[in-house]
């Protein structure tokens, strides 16, 4: 029989908990990557009114799923003009556990691609994964959002962090820096070396969410960045909800209002990255380009009178990279890759020269659940 | 199956599959073919389009997960564009 792309319809939730059931069985697909089984969206569902949500797709063979996708509709401005995009995230298909299903995956991206062509991806985990991989073969341009990192307590990250846990001379080599106090003057010397003085007369305060006077900076923003997802109060405040744990900061310098910034500070557990360390993340942020050191240092600085161990975020744009690296931070391999189907990388010509002027970090993801 | 058809995929295919042209048969498929997984399957689907000059629509993509059905399908698209 041949294989359906539709809408997840509630009479279907049997059916995709059987097909995650096959993926647990067959091959130890880790439940992250299991389709949801509910078919309204937790995280943005469609709502009356609302431009931002989500849509689930299943590939139903008679009455069986085998595989499924999410299409997040959102709001961007490209060169400083409304542009609706469509991200294409969470696909999973009985491929990875079935060979006899390789095709369901193409099946699946074509098929989002004829509903909506102005799709993009992002996150992905690499570009060696088969994701990218297809994308790339497709003829989507990719590129990685780059990762950046700041150690505030080198012991416990020369203890804790994965890379340094990898092998078992790595290992020794750490808890012998961790323990003797190398790493930590190395780390700190590195930390200060590169740390630009923090500016004075800078005003931080932690609030409760977004209002409708912060929609004057989104105005202004837009317009300076190639491609910006829409960061207005009512969108921000669905993104980044008070029930949920994000820390929102607003920036000003001389009473005037200069940026935000979207924080997490969470503590791991035997996290498979981090270990137990506790994170600092800097999610999301606005501003224009030059008031960006501003802000991530003050988001640098929030989290750090926090006792975060580490802080880490991905930036797109190079003057909110350059900002981190003013303030300390060192810049490593990113997982984190986005990538434009052909119609949407041609608004963005010459994609090559014009992808770090595009603005993306974790908050244009998949939602809490990977932040 | 020696048709003209089945011999020009079958080198399309055991190109991108890195294997011999003589492991590819009608009956080959991604079950019995270790690297044709979905990566390969869709440079398969990518070459064939390129080299016979014909769309294939997401429905027809995972129904070719075998020589023999890609050869139908190929033979219908090439007799439907004339």
């Amino acid at each position: 029989m041949a294989i359906a792309i539709q809408p997840y319809g509630a009479d279907l939730i049997p059916a995709v908990k059987a097909f995650n059931q096959r993926l647990a069985a067959g091959g130890g697909v880790a439940p992250e990557f299991h389709f949801p089984e509910n078919n309204i969206p937790h995280w943005l569902p469609q709502l009356e009114g609302r431009r931002i949500h989500q849509e689930y797709y299943l590939a139903v063979d008679g009455n069986c799923v085998r595989g499924g996708f999410i299409l997040k509709y959102q709001d961007f401005f490209l060169h400083g003009k409304p542009q609706p995009l469509v991200y294409y995230h969470l696909p999973v298909s009985e491929g990875i556990i079935n060979k006899a299903y390789a095709g369901v995956g193409v099946h699946m991206l074509r098929s989002a691609l004829k509903l909506q062509p102005m799709l993009f991806a992002l996150g992905m985990g690499g570009f060696d994964r088969p994701l990218p991989q297809m994308l790339k073969a497709m003829g989507w341009s990719l590129c990685a959002v780059p990762f950046y990192f700041r150690v505030n307590h080198p012991a416990k990250f020369l203890r804790e962090v994965a890379p340094l846990r990898e092998t078992k001379s790595r290992r020794l080599l750490a808890a012998l820096a961790a323990v003797t106090g190398v790493g930590w003057a190395g780390i700190k010397l590195t930390n200060s070396l590169r740390t630009s003085s923090s500016e004075r007369g800078l005003f931080v305060e932690q609030v409760e969410g977004f209002t409708e006077r912060d929609d004057d900076l989104w105005k202004q923003c837009r317009e300076h960045y190639i491609l910006i997802a829409d960061r207005a109060c009512t969108t921000l405040n669905l993104l980044y909800p008070r029930s949920k744990n994000f820390l929102c900061i607003k920036v000003s310098r001389a009473s005037r209002f200069i940026g935000w910034a979207v924080l997490l500070d969470t503590q791991m557990r035997d996290n498979k990255y981090f270990g137990n360390m506790r994170l600092g993340s800097i999610v999301d942020c606005l501003a224009l380009p030059e008031n960006a050191l501003a802000v991530m240092q003050a988001a640098m600085q929030f989290l750090e009178q926090r006792g975060v161990d580490l802080i880490i975020s991905n930036q797109s744009h190079h003057a909110w990279g350059g900002a981190l690296k003013s303030s300390g931070f060192l810049e490593t391999r990113s997982n984190f890759i986005f990538g434009a189907s052909k119609p949407l990388a041609e608004l963005l010509s010459p994609f090559q020269n014009n992808q770090n002027q595009v603005f993306l970090n974790r908050g244009d993801g998949d939602g809490p659940v990977n932040l | 199956m020696n048709s003209p058809l089945f011999e020009r995929v079958r080198g399309i295919a055991a190109d991108i599959l890195g294997v011999g042209p003589s492991q590819i048969m009608p009956q080959s498929s991604s079950e019995n073919i270790e690297t044709w997984d979905s990566v390969h399957h869709l440079n398969l689907i990518l070459a064939f389009e390129q080299e016979f000059g014909v769309q294939l629509e997401p429905e027809e993509i995972d129904q070719m997960n075998n020589v023999e059905r890609i050869i139908r399908i190929l033979e219908q698209k090439l007799n439907h564009h004339g």
